[in-house]
């Protein structure tokens, strides 16, 4: 089926079409989630037209029409957005041009066009979510696309078992290569600021506790950290995974300090000058202490669209984005916005105390207090204070309070406008805010400077240890009284009402209204946890091998690979692999050419071997010709002269090139019937 | 005969269409000479197939960089993989290109001869030579669009294509062009084979009034008309008013026929000749094609015709094979010619 070129490759016919369409609904769809939903109207209308165009039943649009569609697809990017450098109104605008260029699709140039533009926007995708059903789903998109591709190749290539067929069959050719350059193309890092994902909402643990937030968290079972040890593993009650300190507090609710006040950070007298250690690499401006690290420790943080990290106290990290702040956390330079793994190491504070006393400013912070409110409170502390208590005698004392008879829920009664006063004093039902909170405000009022820091507590071990997965329902505030000598010293006032929760988590601590909101209560059915967590694991594993592979883990394997990463291995590395591939190629060239290989008079000889096989006489492996005609002649004298002739004509035909003899060679064939010769002979003999 | 100059001329015959300099032109065909010779049967393999990325191909590297980018921006791995994967796509798609065209074989079977200013055409059969099929072979002498074939299960096919051809003579075909951008359209392979194949293309018939019945330009010697009545039969026609009564065919008419007169011819030749002295005064390629516009009409009336040429000459008759001899002694007449 020769045809013309010209009508073949110039007009996209109706398959071509359709398969563009299906790849850009492919790619569109799982976008519709982060991009507008008119988007995908307007792509449906311009797919219709097209089709309409097809049917012969409306023509291309002119210029005008075109005119008008880019200014309505424009203005409605720039009401839905209104700023440009984000991720968002860049992804917006490629789904638009691909739109847009569907209403002029019409040549071979256009459909590949689109197609090209499909990859990148499949690609855009891995941007907003890295997880593995957005990998599964982005490499379907991929091959749809590549069997769009394939179905360019006109009529017989598109139909789908086919297109699809070749597409799978040379991206799983193409995998190998992209195994090789994974591993080995080194990771540059950022080469400039770019757009972070904006709109999505913030989860998990605010800039600010008011009563009620942490009970919030609570419902939720969503993963928060995954935690991997290197070396010793803290001891369950040390659990504590920092992540925000509040000092200021309103009379209803605790925030961070203003970010303008640069607060000094634990190597004090010299780091005044800074608020953040600046990433990683001026470890040295930091006075570490002469003891190594207690912890080693590995953080996968999902993404929570917060700049602030968690970790143990007296952290630091040198992984690429995260300082360390004066209150002795961390944070990333941009809010996470996607899962997000960092090494880090911790020195526990018994071995490191903050000699040095507060400065000024920071006495200040954490004595603050607001002007008036909650005076049973200030008059309890005040009067612990007249009693001549010292700070940790005071703080006894309150825990104490605590641990008489208050109790520990996750649905308290609502406090009004005195919220201290109301829970310590009546109604004495709280979850960990209300008692981190009136903790806090209360040592602060007699005195003791104080902190609120929020962050989770726990977590649950996967897989005999591997990692500890931290979900949101571990979100939990305490408190940390300064005790001049010692430093910062952290207080939970939760532990000493519900020891359990420390000890055990959330689950055990409120078994009765643990999650009981949930839709289904999938918690208590024991094989659905089971099966969650293997989930989790498998999430883990992903993450850690393919998401977070960075240029240091980069190094590693590569060091365990290949002993050292010199050149020469190097090339070794990438050019044996190519090698044997290439290779395998040459021998798949080679088999598949391989077309009717012998010579005319070969074949003939060949079938004068079978017919003598088949009469019971068979070549044995490597015998001449004439060996094997001069066998048969002792063994079947009868067939003897026939094959003495055959075998001379073709040696004749074979190596001396006669024509002639090869015709000869071809008429004695024909009536050389071993079988039936003998079985004539046979016959005749019987007779 | 005589042996012909031949009319050489390589019209399209340039792999390279666009004005590229004359010097590296001619390079480039002796290149090409040494590396595929003209022959009638190729088999395409590595010493004879060029691959290369497609426009579209030069749009995924664009891609794959733009990706790289954003990946390494964004510390993105899954979109570096994705960068990596069409990396490798482009790595293993030229082998899948070029297995695509390599082990086709090509065989000029014959090649038909035309009028100047036709199209000549050209069988030429595809086969395969292993179990390889190839898809979307596009053949073409450009600038024609030439036409595309699939050999799929099928071992062999043949095709036939077109080549416009301008100037009488024996016109030898221009490289052909082999191509394939299986099967993503993403790489081209593409060979230029020299089927050696030759046109033969006759002068562009031009009317030149109606058939010089009768007429001559006599040299003086036998060949005169206008001298019927002789001993020897020579045929019959249409009986005219005023033919002699003795000369009419009785037997025929007896039969129930028409009314014919016997012709006699005496040494006198009434026969038609084309001859290129009638034409006299005018060019050469002028005469050739009034010639030949002639040879046409001659043959549509079923008159036999002869045909004088400087230097040769050929006896009157009628039918194909006659035709193909006159209209070739026309198509290879030298191109100076004899002036008078």
């Amino acid at each position: 089926m020769s045809s013309s070129v010209s009508q073949l490759q110039s007009l996209l016919p109706r398959e071509s079409l359709l398969w563009i369409f299906a790849a850009q609904l492919a790619v569109l769809l799982p976008h519709t989630m982060h991009l507008p939903v008119w988007l995908l109207g307007a792509w449906i209308i311009a797919v219709y037209w097209r089709l309409e165009v097809f049917r012969g039943r409306r023509e291309m649009p002119g210029r005008m029409a075109k005119l008008v569609a880019v200014c309505l697809v424009v203005a409605g990017l720039v009401l839905t957005y209104r700023r440009w450098f984000a991720l968002e109104p860049m992804v917006a605008l490629l789904a638009v041009s691909f739109t847009l260029k569907n209403i002029e699709l019409v040549s071979r140039r256009d459909a590949l066009l689109s197609l090209m533009l499909a990859y990148f926007l499949a690609a855009t995708l891995f941007v907003f979510e890295q997880t593995i059903p957005y990998a599964v789903y982005g490499i379907g998109c991929v091959v749809i696309i590549t069997a769009a591709l394939v179905a360019q190749q006109g009529r017989r290539s598109a139909r789908p078992g086919r297109a699809l067929g070749v597409s799978a069959k040379l991206l799983a050719q193409a995998v190998p290569v992209m195994l090789i350059l994974f591993v080995v193309i080194p990771r540059l890092g950022p080469l400039w600021a770019v757009p972070q994902n904006t709109k999505a909402a913030s989860t998990g643990i605010s800039d600010s506790m008011s009563p009620g937030d942490f009970s919030e968290l609570s419902k939720s079972d969503k993963p928060a950290l995954r935690i991997s040890f290197d070396g010793a593993v803290p001891p369950p009650e040390q659990r504590y995974w920092r992540g925000l300190v509040y000092t200021h507090f309103d009379g209803r609710r605790w925030s961070e300090p203003g970010a303008a006040d640069g607060y000094p950070s634990w190597g004090r007298g010299r780091s005044n000058r800074r608020a953040y250690n600046g990433g990683n690499g001026d470890g040295s401006e930091r006075e570490l202490p002469a003891v190594g690290p207690r912890y080693r420790y590995q953080i996968i943080q999902e993404a929570s669209h917060n700049p602030w990290l968690f970790a143990l106290a007296r952290p630091h990290s040198e992984t690429r984005g995260v300082r360390e702040t004066g209150d002795d956390t961390l944070v990333y330079r941009t809010p996470v916005g996607a899962r997000l793994a960092y090494e880090v190491r911790s020195w526990p504070r018994e071995l490191v105390g903050d000699s040095e006393g507060l400065s000024a400013s920071e006495q200040r912070r954490n004595l603050q207090l607001p002007a008036s409110g909650n005076p049973r409170a200030r008059a309890w502390a005040r009067a612990r204070f007249e009693e001549g208590l010292d700070a940790e005698e005071i703080s006894q004392a309150l825990l104490s309070l605590y641990n008489r008879s208050f109790v520990y829920t996750l649905k308290p009664p609502a406090l009004g406008a005195d919220t201290v006063d109301e829970f310590l004093f009546s109604t004495r039902q709280g979850f960990c805010e209300h008692f981190a909170s009136s903790y806090v405000f209360t040592m602060r009022a007699a005195g003791v400077p104080a902190r609120v820091v929020a962050g989770y507590q726990g977590g649950e071990w996967v897989e005999q240890q591997e990692y500890l997965l931290v979900r949101q329902y571990d979100a939990h505030a305490w408190a940390e009284i300064w005790l001049p000598g010692r430093g910062w010293v952290r207080v939970d006032p939760t532990a000493s009402v519900a020891p359990e929760r420390i000890r055990d988590g959330l689950q055990s601590a409120a078994a009765e209204e643990f999650m009981q909101d949930a839709f289904l209560p999938l918690h208590k059915i024991a094989f659905v946890t089971r099966l969650r967590l293997q989930w989790d694991m498998i999430n883990y594993r992903w993450y850690q091998t393919v998401v977070s592979f960075n240029s240091e883990r980069q190094e590693g394997l590569l060091r365990r690979l290949l002993g050292e990463v010199s050149s020469l291995r190097m090339a070794l590395f990438i050019g044996t692999p190519m090698l044997v591939a290439l290779l395998l190629l040459l021998v798949w060239l080679k088999l598949s050419s391989r077309g009717p290989a012998l010579p005319v008079a070969s074949r003939l000889y060949l079938r004068f071997c079978r017919r003598m096989a088949r009469a019971g006489l068979s070549r044995n492996p490597g015998e001449t010709p004439g060996d094997y005609a001069r066998r048969i002649e002792q063994e079947q004298p009868r067939l003897g002269p026939m094959a003495v002739r055959i075998t001379s004509a073709y040696e004749k035909a074979a190596y001396a090139g006669d024509a002639q003899a090869e015709k000869q060679l071809r008429r004695l064939l024909r009536g050389f019937w071993p079988l039936r010769l003998s079985a004539q002979a046979r016959a005749s003999a019987r007779v | 005969m005589s042996v012909q100059p031949i009319n050489s001329h390589t019209s399209a015959g340039s792999p390279n269409q666009t004005g590229v300099k004359p010097l590296f032109r001619a390079r480039w065909l002796r290149w090409l000479n040494r590396r595929l010779p003209p022959t009638q049967m190729v088999t395409l393999d590595h010493r004879k197939l060029f691959v290369l990325p497609t426009g579209a191909g030069m749009g995924l590297l664009l891609v794959i960089f733009l990706l790289w980018l954003l990946g390494t921006n964004y510390e993105n791995n899954l979109v570096l993989a994705l960068a990596f994967l069409l990396v490798g796509l482009m790595v293993i798609l030229p082998v899948h290109t070029f297995a695509n065209l390599s082990g086709l074989r090509l065989q000029l079977l014959d090649t038909s001869p035309a009028f100047a200013g036709d199209y000549g055409q050209a069988r030429v059969a595809l086969s395969k030579t292993g179990k390889r099929h190839h898809e979307r072979v596009q053949l073409a002498w450009p600038p024609e669009e030439g036409l595309l074939a699939d050999i799929l299960e099928d071992d062999a096919r043949e095709i036939r294509l077109d080549l416009p051809l301008l100037q009488r003579g024996r016109v030898r075909a221009p490289r052909l062009h082999v191509q394939s951008r299986f099967p993503l359209g993403l790489f081209r392979c593409w060979s230029w084979v020299d089927l050696d194949a030759e046109f033969l293309v006759y002068p562009q018939p031009k009317p030149a009034g109606p058939l010089p019945f009768g007429a001559s330009v006599g040299e003086g010697d036998q060949q005169k008309s206008f001298s019927a009545g002789g001993e020897d039969f020579a045929g019959l026609k249409n009986y005219q008013p005023g033919d002699s009564l003795r000369h009419v065919a009785w037997k025929q008419y007896a039969g129930g026929r028409d009314l014919y007169s016997k012709e006699y011819a005496s040494g006198s030749d009434v026969r038609l000749w084309l001859d290129w002295d009638l034409l006299g005064g005018r060019d050469v390629e002028v005469r050739l094609s009034n010639l030949c516009a002639w040879v046409l009409e001659a043959e549509r009336a079923q008159v036999p015709y002869g045909l004088r040429l400087p230097g040769q000459s050929i006896d009157p008759d009628l039918g194909a094979a006659h035709k193909h001899k006159v209209l070739s002694a026309l198509a290879l007449f030298p191109v100076q010619g004899v002036s008078q």
